[in-house]
């Protein structure tokens, strides 16, 4: 730890830094500079004077046009060196020891519009993030930076093959990883937020799997013919693909597409998946006959017609209106029916959806089944509703446009930065350790050994 | 608004608040212990699945999978078979189309994997534990042009390397192989954020590279062999560790005057070259130090004595004191060496090194390197058969010696290496065309593959370090 007596001696450091930046700047390095998104970077800086305080900071001009920036306040030891890895933050918008920092606790830069939210829809490029340093700590922004170098996040490895999907009335992108295969699959849904994500189905068929990212929502056909057919056809699909491995597909689903991923493995009669992972679970299933998209339409209309709360901040809350719902048993998936290893990650503050009631009432279902055995949990504290990979901003609430009245509204996901940061981290090593184990590695636990 | 007509659902007593955390926790920790005991599941599963019909599915890792030239990649195979022998193989198409290709023999281990960075290759382009041994190692593939050379011309590209992991003990150019799986590489030599810029002003042709960021930056002027072009990879690898470099072409380039096979520039254009590095804004002015592979080292030479410059570090690689080809001035003085002491192999292949044995070396045109001011460090492959580089470095070392200088003098000698000591784990020639025209001749640089892959690797380290003691602190 460093000494905060240095810290009396600012100006005569800074002072000195200037001076010899003129001559000698720091060095600064990132590495790796080209990294998967999930992947850790080192930050360094050397060449400082000893005992001198400076800010680390990051940059990003995201597709949208918005800036982003994280920024941590940092002194640099006896041999004037700054180890983001190894030193504490004293400030800023990370403090302690945080590797990754720069990235998390990312936010959109002062004076930025409200409600913004980060993704990256061509995941053809990398994320570019430019690391800087900058001498001393308040009012680090009023100089030039003392060095700064531009580093590049992946989604994609290279040698992924990304095909658009548009067959059998099915929508969505294909990631194929490089190599003979064949691979296993997984089926990849986002939430009700709309468009299509290919992130995680790209970052996905870097760890090696075959991945499909599912565009479900424009669909609304209403008939019971049709409730799981498109889905059933987008996993088959996978499932048939000569690269593919039949009984290795798996559902991935997030909010409105983990209620796919429950209710294909409990009622489908066409499709078996081999594992499913469901982040911030959804069970509410009210009625056979009426699509998801219906359903999530129905959930979102009738929450705001019950005039769901809305906090001081104007953001809206669905979760203790959604509670009303899935209390009652009419109105929830029969989970008990699923057979296959089950994953819910869900996080102890979310704010939209009551994932963690819900959690609790699939590992009643499922025990009472006798399905327990299938069924792994993960539940974070101070973790809002939109888990993602790993080192991705948190965002509390984002505006949100409802599909068909085009209404803005801004939604409380949940979540503390620094806790649901943590959770992102760690839910990612373990949702792929588990599809691993359950994708890679070897038939299913019940085999005798 | 929701139909209710629905199957009925199981339906249990409910259960108080309390007993559904317990049975909540009770999951989560059987979740973690499952998690704790993965790994040991994951080797009972193993056994399963040699003896069960499914079927493995092999996985191969390289990381960093998009990596700077001189950066280590870590392949790894997983999910094999155990003790079971798999071949490795790198396959990339340089800029010219061709093939180049490198293979090993592995045997995967108890756990049915094997990490290049740790096992031993048994056989193939290269054996021993050699971490980086498949982009050494390539070789053109068979059927190829004789004499090609792997050198990057667009250096804003990476090189594509598909690394692939195949049954049995095999090579690329058998027939029949069983690929299990396969990883595609990136090899850059730029970082992003590193700057490229033309420059054709001063009547200099070159290319700067900058480092990304605000600066001052130190910087390198960057010289290569009399083979003429312009080659820009070992700068884009100095911007990308953080020194500005100015590669200049001196000869063989279309936007410099006179015949291509002459030099027509002197000593004003490299004195205008340190210049422009000197006068940039983003360049530190007293600290530039200069390269010079080859010929490069004798004008290496002449700027630190002749041009009136002060260069804070000169890098020497597998050169000469001086050159029966340059005039007073600088200027080549004849189209090419007198063929006498050019000695041909059995091919016709020609090594020129005996035409740069300091007893060769006409007087007038032995530089006087013991006037050189600051730290020199001079890189001999004792299999140099282009240039007599051990020869010269000794004579340089006496010179600086008898001059009380020793201090000043480095010398990083590299038994089994040929001339082109260059960024590392690339291949090695040991020899390569020459010239095309009046007719094809190919030079001999001498080296062979292993050793010249640990100098290359170990030169470069030795010569970071070097710029960054000299330039940096």
């Amino acid at each position: 730890p460093k000494q905060w007596a240095v810290l009396k001696r600012d100006e005569e450091c800074m002072k000195l830094l200037s001076a010899m930046t003129q001559v000698v700047p720091p060095i600064l390095s990132v590495t790796p500079c080209r990294a998967l998104v999930d992947e850790k970077f080192k930050v360094l800086v050397e060449n400082l004077p000893p005992g001198c305080p400076v800010t680390v900071r990051s940059l990003h001009h995201s597709e949208d046009k918005d800036d982003w920036e994280a920024y941590g306040h940092y002194v640099s030891d006896h041999s004037g060196v700054v180890s983001v890895s190894e030193d504490l933050s004293y400030g800023g918008t990370y403090t302690g020891k945080e590797p990754m920092g720069l990235l998390w606790s990312m936010r959109p830069v002062p004076g930025s519009r409200p409600g913004l939210r980060l993704r990256k829809m061509n995941v053809c490029t990398p994320m570019l993030v430019t690391i800087s340093v900058h001498s001393g700590h308040e009012g680090f922004r009023d100089q030039a930076p003392l060095a700064s170098v531009l580093t590049e996040r992946w989604y994609m490895a290279p040698g992924i093959r990304r095909i658009n999907i548009n067959e059998q009335g099915v929508q969505g992108t294909l990631f194929i990883p490089p190599g003979p295969g064949p691979f296993p699959g997984l089926l990849d849904m986002w939430g009700g937020g709309g468009g299509l994500l290919e992130s995680r189905a790209a970052l996905l068929a870097s760890h090696g799997y075959v991945s499909l990212a599912l565009d479900y929502l424009g669909f609304d056909q209403e008939s019971e013919n049709l409730e799981f057919k498109y889905f059933e056809t987008a996993f088959n699909i996978i499932k048939d693909h000569p690269q593919v491995m039949p009984d290795r597909v798996g559902i991935f689903g997030l909010s409105l597409g983990s209620l796919v991923a429950v209710t294909l493995a409990a009622y489908s009669t066409i499709v078996k998946p081999c594992c499913i992972v469901c982040i911030s679970c959804n069970h509410y299933y009210p009625a056979r006959g009426s699509t998801v998209t219906s359903k999530f339409e129905g959930v979102t209309r009738w929450v705001l017609s019950l005039s769901a709360r809305v906090n001081e901040d104007n953001q809206v809350i669905w979760k203790d209106v959604a509670l009303e719902f899935i209390t009652d048993p009419s109105n929830i998936a029969e989970v008990g029916r699923i057979n296959c290893p089950t994953l819910l990650v869900n996080g102890c503050d979310d704010q939209n959806w009551p994932t963690v009631e819900t959690a609790e009432d699939v590992a009643r279902l499922m025990r009472e089944a006798g399905k327990e055995h299938l069924l792994s949990r993960l539940a974070y504290p101070d973790t809002g509703h939109l888990i993602e990979p790993p080192f991705s901003p948190h965002f509390r609430a984002t505006t949100f446009v409802m599909r068909s009245s085009k209404e803005k509204v801004i939604l409380l996901w949940g979540g503390q930065t620094k806790p649901h940061s943590d959770a992102q981290e760690d839910s990612w090593r373990k949702i792929l350790s588990f599809l691993q184990f359950h994708l890679y590695c070897g038939p299913n636990l019940k085999a005798k050994i | 608004m929701f139909l209710l007509s629905r199957k009925t659902i199981m339906f249990r007593a409910h259960m108080s608040v309390t007993r559904i955390w317990q049975l909540i926790e009770k999951r989560m920790m059987s979740c973690i212990s499952v998690h704790g005991k993965l790994p040991g599941l994951q080797r009972a599963v193993g056994e399963v699945r040699r003896k069960s019909s499914f079927r493995q599915s092999p996985l191969l890792t390289a990381t960093p999978v998009r990596a700077l030239i001189d950066e280590q990649i870590s392949i790894k195979g997983r999910f094999l078979s155990q003790n079971y022998p798999v071949t490795v193989c790198a396959q990339m198409h340089s800029e010219e189309g061709d093939l180049w290709e490198a293979f090993a023999h592995y045997t995967t281990n108890a756990s049915g994997s094997i990490n290049l960075t740790s096992d031993h290759s048994v056989g193939g382009s290269y054996v021993g534990c050699e971490p980086m041994g498949l982009f050494w190692a390539l070789e053109p593939a068979l059927g190829s042009r004789e004499g090609l050379s792997l050198r990057k011309r667009n250096v804003e590209t990476p090189y594509m390397v598909n690394i692939s992991l195949l049954e049995g003990h095999t090579s690329p150019s058998e027939g029949q192989r069983t690929e299990l799986a396969a990883v595609t590489t990136e090899r850059w030599y730029m970082v992003p954020g590193v700057r490229r810029i033309e420059i054709r002003q001063n009547n200099i042709v070159g290319t700067l590279f900058l480092p990304p960021g605000p600066g001052p930056f130190p910087a390198m002027l960057d010289l290569w062999g009399e083979g003429g072009g312009l080659f820009e990879y070992r700068s884009a690898l100095f911007a990308s560790r953080g020194f500005a470099s100015l590669s200049v072409a001196y000869m063989g380039h279309k936007d410099l005057p006179g015949p291509p096979h002459i030099m027509s520039v002197g000593d004003s254009y490299f004195k205008s070259a340190f210049q422009l590095l000197q006068d940039h804004c983003q360049v530190d002015a007293d600290r530039i130090g200069v390269i010079g592979l080859s010929f490069g080292v004798v004008l290496t030479f002449r700027i630190a004595t002749r041009s009136g410059f002060k260069p804070s570090c000169l890098i020497c690689i597998n050169g000469a004191v001086g050159s029966p080809l340059l005039d007073e001035d600088g200027k080549i003085k004849m189209s090419e060496s007198d063929q006498k002491y050019w000695e041909l192999d059995d091919r016709g292949y020609v090594s020129f090194k005996n035409v740069s044995l300091p007893d060769n070396l006409p007087p007038e045109s032995k530089q006087k390197v013991e006037n050189i001011t600051c730290p020199l460090m001079c890189i001999v492959g004792e299999d140099d058969l282009c240039a007599a580089s051990t020869e010269n470095a000794d004579l340089i070392e006496e010179a600086l010696r008898s001059a009380g200088k020793s201090h000043q003098f480095t010398r990083l000698s590299y038994p089994g290496a040929g001339h082109l000591i260059e960024p590392p784990y690339t291949p090695c020639a040991r020899a390569s065309l020459w010239r095309a025209k009046p007719e094809k001749l190919f030079a001999l640089w001498g080296g062979h593959p292993a050793p010249h892959a640990a100098a290359q690797e170990d030169a470069w380290k030795r010569i970071l370090e070097f710029m960054e003691t000299h330039l940096r602190r």
